[in-house]
């Protein structure tokens, strides 16, 4: 399957992980090209995943390592939508990278690239991995790394928010230890298509409890309802390309974690409801805690909390039009949120301030980036011709298709929701247009900073333009993210 | 008193992991929630390594003739507390590492003082 050395989707997780490892030595020789090694990885691991995407479409690729046949081995499961994740990853590893090269300047810069390059190594690692214990292990590789950057800047609050997220956090990978623990206990094995295949003949109150452990443990990092009191802390005091990281990718990659960890291997559908049901509450909470908050930063992190919510409804729905849904509302949330927290780092670095009152009259001060700003807030809100647009459709639409009142309810729900999301970002967008400046000088944006959040910006309308790019790619993706047969029978060469 | 002894090695490891819960989520200071924390990840490794024991077993390596495979040791278990341990030292070091810095900024380690963010 796997013709040259160079196709092996190994090496998507091998080179960042390598790299990550010279990072310190390289930093001893010269310190300057420390910040040009994540670029390095990312580069590499995006033209990959864009040449690997065609293939696994039609064939997702099994890659068993060190020569033994799965279940005996760590196998990783490259389908396309780890493949579409691993896009995601680095396209926004790459663009925060770039944006890095100017902004982190102060501190232990070559430990910062360092942990920069080992959180996407873990993220790239879950999507792609195919044994439940080895996904512990990259979940762990992304925590331990995004604690210590929430960190980073070393003042109060950073310190403060890592504490926070950094004992909640290792609390839920405790419950997933305990939950694999639980798993292997009843089926002897921790490859994923193994323990799918024969969760039939056991019938026994510890899957279900291994199950909630798992939605636990994952959901403490997806930002689930009761789970989420470190992401507005954590978001808001990190340095700004680690927001970025954060909201744009390690949320994502929890729910990624829940859902294929209940769709591959538990397949209860009862739970779906009342999951789809904390995701509304999710969103409703989010956008609502959003709305009174007076920091700039901590308004986007309450708005990803809402987003989250969003995104685990449509992944709730339990059919295959709800999952390419959120698939999409996935890659709407990375690009929109991404853009939306550079953007902020830009202003907040400029102005020294995270209070919305220190951002009057930018509008005029540095128009470009509070263009791309508007861009992003119209995403996130669902405004044509903007990329969060149809996302949200598909998934009213995919909820309307079902038929069920329940459903009904929520997407009402979800709408009140998008309304108060529009109010609280519309009064950010009037604060940067229609209020009088403080002083009159323009700001000059250096070239590596605005480069990234202007290529996000062109993603957005691009795909906001022709969703039809996407589509197909995410409903051959859902359709392979839900069938838990076919997975079984490619991982076994059936 | 039968149950009991046959579950004993359950209650301790669940046991450990309750009080850890309990640390965490009751006591004021940070260096006991640490520790806490630490009493979870125990209990969990305890767990594991019961889930795959077997009383009087051998280890599984076949060198010598005559072992009888039923009463080996499930070593994968075994290999997973490993791996689970390394992780524990690197999350309890960077978790003492904060502490001390957070003492730094507050001169303080109880949990209801450090309030700069909401908790």
């Amino acid at each position: 399957m796997v013709s040259t050395v160079w196709q092996n989707p190994v090496l998507l997780i091998v080179v960042p992980l390598g790299l990550a490892f010279f990072t310190p030595i390289i930093g001893l020789i010269r310190k300057e090209l420390v910040k040009y090694i994540p670029i390095l990885g990312m580069l590499f691991n995006l033209t990959l995943s864009l040449f690997l995407l065609p293939k696994v479409l039609d064939n997702p690729i099994i890659v068993s390592l060190s020569g033994w046949k799965p279940p005996f081995a760590i196998n990783l499961f490259v389908g396309p939508v780890g493949i579409l994740f691993s896009i995601l990853i680095s396209l926004v590893g790459l663009l925060t990278a770039i944006y890095g090269i100017n902004y982190i300047k102060k501190g232990a810069v070559e430990k910062y690239h360092m942990l920069f390059l080992l959180l996407l190594t873990g993220a790239t690692g879950i999507v792609l991995t195919g044994d439940i214990f080895n996904l512990f292990v990259f979940f762990e590789i992304l925590c331990i790394s995004s604690y210590a950057l929430v960190a980073y800047n070393q003042d109060k609050n950073g310190i403060e928010a890592a504490t926070k997220y950094l004992i909640q956090g290792s609390l839920g990978s405790a419950f997933i230890l305990l939950g694999i623990g639980f798993l292997y206990g009843l089926f002897g094995t921790l490859n994923m298509a193994d323990i799918a295949r024969n969760i039939t003949t056991v019938d026994s109150p510890a899957l279900f409890i291994a199950m909630a452990l798992f939605i636990t443990g994952f959901g403490v990092e997806a930002a689930i309802f009761p789970l989420n009191a470190w992401l507005p802390d954590a978001h808001s005091s990190a340095p700004s390309t680690i927001s970025a990281i954060l909201s744009g990718i390690a949320i994502h990659i929890g729910i990624y974690a829940i859902f294929r960890v209940l769709y591959t291997l538990f397949g209860f559908n009862s739970i779906f409801t009342v999951l789809a049901v904390i995701g509304i509450v999710t969103l409703l909470i989010g956008e609502m805690s959003a709305f009174r908050q007076e920091n700039i930063k901590r308004v986007l992190a309450y708005s990803s909390m809402g987003q989250m919510g969003l995104i685990i409804f449509a992944l709730s729905i339990g059919t295959v039009d709800g999952i390419s849904g959120g698939l999409f509302q996935i890659i709407t949330h990375t690009l929109s949120k991404s853009l939306l927290f550079l953007c902020v780092g830009y202003m907040v670095y400029s102005t020294n301030s995270m209070e919305l009152s220190s951002l009057n009259g930018l509008g005029k001060r540095m128009p470009l980036i509070s263009l791309l700003f508007t861009i992003g807030v119209f995403s996130l809100i669902g405004l044509p011709p903007f990329i969060g647009f149809p996302s949200k459709l598909s998934i009213i639409l995919a909820g309307l298709k079902t038929g069920e009142t329940l459903f009904l309810i929520l997407i009402v729900l979800m709408l009140l929701a998008t309304v108060i999301e529009g109010v609280y970002f519309f009064r950010i967008i009037q604060i940067l247009y229609f209020k009088e400046p403080d002083k009159e000088e323009r700001f000059k944006t250096p070239f590596t900073l605005l480069f990234p959040v202007i290529i996000l910006g062109l993603l957005i309308v691009a795909i906001g333009i022709y969703p039809g790019l996407l589509q197909e790619i995410l409903d051959r993706s859902a359709e392979i993210f839900w069938d838990k047969l076919s997975y079984i029978k490619i991982v076994f060469g059936g | 008193m039968d149950f009991l002894y046959h579950n004993i090695h359950f209650i301790g490891a669940f046991g450990l992991m309750f009080i850890g819960l309990y640390m965490i989520a009751v006591k004021k200071n940070l260096i006991k929630k640490i520790i806490g924390l630490g009493f979870v990840e125990t209990g969990i490794n305890l767990f594991l390594i019961i889930i795959g024991y077997i009383k009087n077993g051998t280890a599984p390596i076949f060198s010598k003739a005559g072992l009888d495979p039923a009463r080996m040791v499930d070593p994968v278990p075994q290999a997973l507390v490993l791996t689970a341990i390394v992780i524990n030292v690197a999350i309890l070091a960077l978790a003492l590492g904060l502490a001390i810095r957070l003492y730094g900024h507050y001169k303080t380690l109880n949990v209801e003082k450090i309030r700069g963010l909401k908790w």
